[in-house]
């Protein structure tokens, strides 16, 4: 009550201090003024009201300039279409026949009437507010509203209200389309990184637009990346590439529940966060974390050190590789291009952002980042591989740190061994990571961060990467076109000095896509080389796996 | 066209306030007779001890209201009328003109100082949101029985006449339109065979205008016998039984072009 009337106070004391002139009647309680109250006759000027809803915070008074026209879209659905006239097509007397048509069955076409169209109003020019006017009705029905302005002389002028608008701001940035949204409602369960659907969006527009292969690939991969939550199952769209053998189940399971770990740690204020930091409005997707457990065989990505203490780790094994490969981040540099070369493992775009610090750092991001989530098929088997090895070995890892920890992550996904030998080197790790990122610019990844956490890192490598398509195929990283991987034996023999794999395995590792081999080739050269290793054998899962110990 | 959508900023720049009034039927209808100046009343407005107070009195000669019933004396419209008032809330109100020249649409009120179709001009911000209120007396109870009795009559009612109607339709031998019917059709005669060159040349220039016809169409613009004029249509023209254009007679492709079409004789 008071509040209102206090309101009503102040609302009467502006009135005052504009009504001036009037003299007010005197007593000190009260006072009384008396003004003439006029309803002009001939104005040709028509009063609208034009309101607001208080939640949009509209002042006019800031507005600088403003323009307001009628929306005739609606046109055309009034004002029947003309068909041809004359000629071709038409028939004599088309028009009065449709015109008895519809009386006879009684159609009454509407009127499209100017005066009930909708109002478009923009203020401040092209970069300001548009908003959009629609006339309510039955207003002057029962009652009449007047607008009651004060004159010059003293008195009170009414003018009588001709239409009420109600404006409601119109959205500047992109929804998504009715086919969309019923897709995203159908993953709402499964999505839970709510940020990444409009880029996902904005990248699968982008990859249509692009021509080249790798750029559709990369383009497909940063898809998938970024994918993150709302491409769960894009992740896991190259499925065979992402499984082992004998982890599969494991692995995606693993990847699955990190995904969801981490989405639910890093989502929210850590998205916005990374996002503002990165300036781009990826978010972090899970896809990234893989890439950072790459390990130095993915020499390819820079470390990914630059991850942000955020990254929580969901997988401890993320830790270690991480670690290492921070420790190893000078080296990696050096260490990448020539793994980039040799490295049978496809880095997408996050291995060729490496190119400029910024790449670097995203893709160090991402490999964090990439630890449970990375959907990328090369980025996935790479970085799994490599996180298997770099747990299995301890070595110091040579790949971007993300990579190892990325690789690392992956194949933490899957429960087995690299979690367990992540967590215990966990402590040297960090204080590993923590003294190279103090040095090193690009990395800052923590090494207690998981790759996990950095969806965003994820996305902004992916997005550089995107951007910078060019000097990824330079980097020789992932791009098939450069056949980065050759099949050597080297390469064979790397991969399984790490972790028993199956021939199958290896095949993936080796795709023709990158060798630039063909299938029949690869697996030619391959049991070549196979056959001047001579590993040994090992039955897991039922199936026949080959080792190799130094 | 003078730059047509924009706006007129100024009055948000003194930022003028204004209030926006909810107003009785009745009483608006009494303003809309005011004369002269359009003097309508007087508002008082008192400050009591922080509570404002606002009251409208209406002028003397509007408070006559006619056209309610047979009574027009009886029944005046009260004279007392304090406003309710409101805030405006969160709401952002704001009021804009529109200056209309007699050639849009819908507007016809000429316009005074606009050149173009549409001046808008924003005129102010509402600060004040009132409701104008009649004070209860009898006159107002009465204006308001009226006011019920005259709507709550249904728009149809019957009644019951004394006489029957007998003044529709009488019989008559034959009627006039028929007259002048057969007189028409006298003198334009039975519909002779005119030279087949000659109908041809009609039909070409028709179809020029349209491509397709219906027989009736085509007797009536050539003023042929019907028999005589399917004959000629055989050779030069297809008829349409299917389709979008249903029994409409259209010329053999060869002896089309039109615009769209490649095919010309």
């Amino acid at each position: 009550m008071q509040l209102s009337t206090q309101i009503v106070e102040e609302q009467y004391s502006l009135l005052e201090v504009i009504y001036a002139e009037m003299t007010s009647l005197g007593s000190s309680s009260s006072s009384t003024t008396e003004y003439i109250v006029r309803v002009p006759k001939n104005t040709s000027k028509k009063y609208n009201i034009m309101a607001f809803n208080s939640g949009d915070k509209v002042s006019c008074s800031i507005w600088t300039q403003a323009r307001m026209e009628r929306d005739m879209s609606n046109r055309r659905i009034y004002g029947e279409e003309e068909t041809t006239e004359g000629a071709a097509g038409s028939e004599f007397g088309k028009k009065q026949r449709e015109e008895a048509r519809r009386k006879k069955y009684g159609i009454v076409t509407k009127e499209f009437k100017v005066e009930d169209q909708p109002w478009i109003l923009k203020v401040n020019g092209k970069a300001g507010r548009r908003f959009k006017g629609l006339k309510k009705g039955g207003i002057t029905e029962n009652a009449s509203y007047y607008i009651f302005t004060q004159s010059a002389d003293g008195a009170f002028e009414a003018f009588p209200v001709h239409a009420w608008y109600n404006f409601t701001p119109q959205a500047k940035h992109r929804t998504l389309t009715a086919e969309e949204a019923e897709e995203e409602w159908g993953r709402r369960n499964k999505v839970v990184n709510h940020f990444n659907i409009m880029l996902q969006r904005h990248l699968r527009e982008q990859e249509r637009g692009e021509e080249g292969e790798e750029e559709g690939e990369k383009g497909g991969k940063k898809k998938k990346k970024k994918g993150g939550r709302g491409g769960d199952l894009r992740i896991h769209d190259s499925e065979e590439d992402l499984e082992m053998s004998s982890d599969d189940s494991e692995g995606s399971m693993g990847e699955d529940g990190e995904d969801k770990s981490k989405a639910k740690k890093d989502k929210g204020p850590k998205g916005k966060g990374k996002k503002k930091k990165k300036g781009s409005d990826f978010e972090d997707s899970d896809d990234g974390d893989f890439e950072g457990l790459e390990v130095d065989y993915m020499s390819d990505e820079s470390s990914s050190e630059e991850e942000e203490p955020e990254k929580t780790k969901p997988n401890k094994g993320e830790d270690v590789p991480k670690g290492i490969d921070e420790m190893s981040d000078s080296e990696e540099e050096s260490e990448e291009e020539n793994k980039n070369e040799e490295d049978a493992k496809e880095e997408e775009e996050e291995e060729d952002g490496k190119k400029t610090p910024v790449q670097v750092e995203k893709k160090k991001k991402k490999d964090s980042s990439g630890e449970s989530d990375s959907s990328e098929d090369s980025d996935i088997e790479g970085e799994a591989a490599s996180a298997l090895f770099m747990v299995k070995k301890r070595t110091p890892p040579k790949r971007g740190g993300g990579r190892g920890s990325a690789g690392n992550s992956r194949t933490g996904s899957r429960p087995g061994t690299p979690s367990i030998d992540n967590a215990a080197t966990s402590n040297t790790l960090r204080a590993a990571a923590n003294k190279l990122e103090q040095g090193k610019r690009q990395t800052v990844v923590s090494s207690s961060e998981t790759p996990a956490a950095k969806r965003l890192k994820m996305e902004p490598s992916p997005q550089s990467s995107s951007g910078k398509s060019t000097p990824q195929p330079a980097s020789g990283k992932s791009t098939p076109s450069s056949s980065d991987v050759q099949l050597t034996e080297d390469a064979v023999r790397r991969y399984l000095i790490r972790k028993p794999m199956t021939t199958k395995d290896l095949l993936k590792k080796f795709q023709t896509k990158r060798t630039g081999l063909s299938s029949e080739q690869t697996v030619n050269v391959l049991a070549q080389i196979l056959k001047r290793l001579n590993p040994e054998r090992k039955n897991i899962n039922d199936k026949m796996h080959f080792y190799l110990t130094e | 066209m003078a730059d047509k959508g924009e706006v007129d900023l100024t009055g948000t720049k003194q930022n003028t306030g204004v209030w926006l009034v909810k107003v009785p039927k009745y009483l608006s209808q009494q303003w809309a007779k005011a004369t002269g100046r359009g003097e309508v009343g007087k508002l008082r407005i008192c400050k009591n001890q922080g509570k404002a107070e606002v009251s409208f009195t209406l002028n003397e000669e509007l408070t006559t209201i006619d056209g309610i019933g047979d009574k027009s004396s009886k029944v005046r419209a009260p004279r007392e009328h304090p406003f309710t008032l409101q805030t405006v809330g969160g709401q952002t109100l704001a009021v804009f003109t529109e200056n209309s020249s007699g050639q849009s649409d819908a507007e016809a009120s000429g316009s005074v100082t606009g050149t173009g179709p549409d001046k808008i001009a924003l005129e102010g911000v509402v600060v004040q949101r009132a409701e104008c209120r009649p004070a209860a007396s009898e006159n107002y109870m009465k204006l308001k029985r009226l006011q019920i009795e005259e709507l709550s009559k249904p728009l149809r009612f019957s009644q019951q006449l004394e006489k029957a109607v007998t003044t529709n339709y009488k019989p008559v031998a034959n009627h006039a339109y028929n007259l002048d019917y057969e007189k028409r059709k006298k003198e334009e005669g039975k519909r002779a065979r005119a030279d087949k060159q000659q109908v041809l040349d009609m039909l070409f220039s028709a179809f020029e205008k349209h491509q397709f016809y219906n027989i009736k169409d085509l007797v009536d613009i050539t003023k042929q016998p019907v028999v005589y004029l399917k004959e000629i249509l055989h050779d030069i023209g297809i008829y349409n039984i299917k389709g979008t254009h249903k029994n409409t007679w259209e010329l053999k492709p060869e002896y089309r072009h039109y615009q769209n079409e490649e095919k010309s004789d």
